[in-house]
């Protein structure tokens, strides 16, 4: 399936709905709901919940994430806010604050 | 390319998409859009917003005014509902548009310095009451030709373009140009909105 | 009514040198090269030609404009209007082409439905 590119130079303030993947280089402010997989790379902020099926996170994120997969915080990433997933990995050099629920 | 934008054939944006860069739309979008770089709207786009760039080309569906710096390509499965500004328009055959369209000094953006006296001049015939056509243009070129500079000094600054023209020869331009946010390259994600 | 002298093929043509007051209409097709102060009203295609000028109400089968023309158009067929021509007027239909380069100030009045994701906008949109 296409994906939806968010540039590096683009801010979007509101709402992001999609069936796609997602990939953040820009900036996103409000909420982010995919059916699919979405990636804030280096340099992406996204102020905002996500609610996705896998997320990776190599940029910045302030808001919840809610995942229905995994959710995957690399080296460089900066999460502040709950993570809800079936799995979760923190890099190393990734930064978190936030509770973790896995639904054990 | 890192400074494309591609909103999906699913994705549905209600907001605000501002920044620089280029943008593709095969999706919805619902709210405004301003960028500094060229817009297509493609032909799975249904945007209800209004939408400025340095170029935008529309193959989808439109309800907004669009403001190009510079110019504006309405194609044959384009269907637009809104005003039309750019210094240079086309419209091809089969393209539906209803709404104002105005060709010359694009909005609030600051022309190039090249291009804008030579469409500062054109608007400036068509203001004149019924005069012969012919002799204007070169009248009216050879005033134009002394401000050329200011604009490109002025670049910087964002000011309507009713402020660089002569004087003597526009009386009425029709509508004043709609403040639009238009984004200087180089802006980062932050810019001033004036509506 | 407008004096005009028939060219070649049946088509009226009104010269470059020749200035028409008043009102012009007929069957058939019109090139207009002079200038015309009046409305216009054709069975047949109107072309105004690079250097001439119209300041004229247009209703015709097809409208080129390689020139000048102040006042709204009505066709039943294309609108044209070319590189380099300039209209300053409202034009009626669908079948519309501004070609880059082209001049233009004033309205487009086709109908037609945009889909409906983007709610009803028949009739002219409301700011």
């Amino acid at each position: 399936m296409a994906s939806t590119v968010i540039g590096a130079g683009i801010t979007i303030e509101g709402e992001v709905t999609t069936d796609e993947d997602v990939v953040v280089q820009g900036t996103v402010r409000g909420r982010l709901v995919a059916k699919d997989a979405v990636s804030v790379e280096s340099g992406g902020a996204v102020e905002a919940d996500i609610t996705g099926g896998p997320v990776a996170v190599a940029g910045t994120v302030t808001g919840n994430i809610n995942s229905s997969d995994r959710v995957d915080l690399q080296n460089g990433a900066k999460v502040i806010g709950n993570v809800k997933a079936t799995r979760i990995t923190i890099a190393d050099g990734a930064q978190f604050k936030g509770n973790v629920d896995m639904d054990v | 390319m890192a400074n494309s934008t591609v909103i999906g054939r699913t994705s549905f944006i209600r907001g605000r998409v501002t920044g620089d860069g280029d943008l593709e739309i095969a999706g919805r979008v619902e709210g405004d859009v301003a960028v500094s770089g060229e817009v297509l709207v493609d032909t799975s786009g249904l945007v209800a917003a209004n939408i400025s760039g340095s170029r935008i080309v529309v193959r989808g569906a439109v309800k907004g005014d669009l403001v190009a710096e510079e110019a504006l390509v309405i194609e044959s499965s384009a269907r637009v509902v809104g005003d039309l500004r750019a210094p240079r328009i086309a419209i091809a055959q089969g393209g539906l548009v209803r709404g104002h369209v105005q060709t010359g000094n694009a909005g609030p953006a600051r022309p190039r310095a090249a291009a804008a006296p030579a469409r500062a001049t054109v608007s400036e015939t068509k203001a004149r009451p019924v005069a012969a056509p012919a002799p204007a243009p070169t009248r009216t070129v050879t005033t134009v030709k002394a401000p050329p500079p200011p604009p490109a000094k002025t670049v910087a600054a964002p000011v309507k373009t009713n402020q660089h023209k002569p004087a003597p020869p526009a009386s009425r331009q029709g509508p004043p140009p709609p403040v639009v946010p238009v984004l200087k390259k180089g802006t980062k994600a932050v810019q001033k909105k004036a509506r | 009514m407008a004096r005009t002298r028939t060219g070649g093929g049946g088509e009226a043509v009104i010269g470059r040198s020749t200035r028409v007051r008043g009102r012009v209409s007929g069957d058939g097709d019109l090139r207009l090269e002079g200038t015309v102060e009046g409305d216009i009203s054709l069975t047949g295609e109107l072309t105004i030609t690079d250097g001439a000028k119209a300041t004229s109400n247009v209703e015709a089968q097809t409208v080129t404009v390689g020139g000048e023309l102040e006042g709204d158009v009505r066709a039943n067929g294309l609108v044209r209007i070319e590189s380099g021509g300039r209209v300053r007027g409202d034009i009626q239909g669908e079948l519309v082409a501004i070609d880059d380069g082209a001049e233009f100030n004033g309205r487009l009045l086709a109908e037609f439905e945009l889909p409906e994701e983007l709610g009803s906008s028949n009739g002219g949109r409301r700011r």
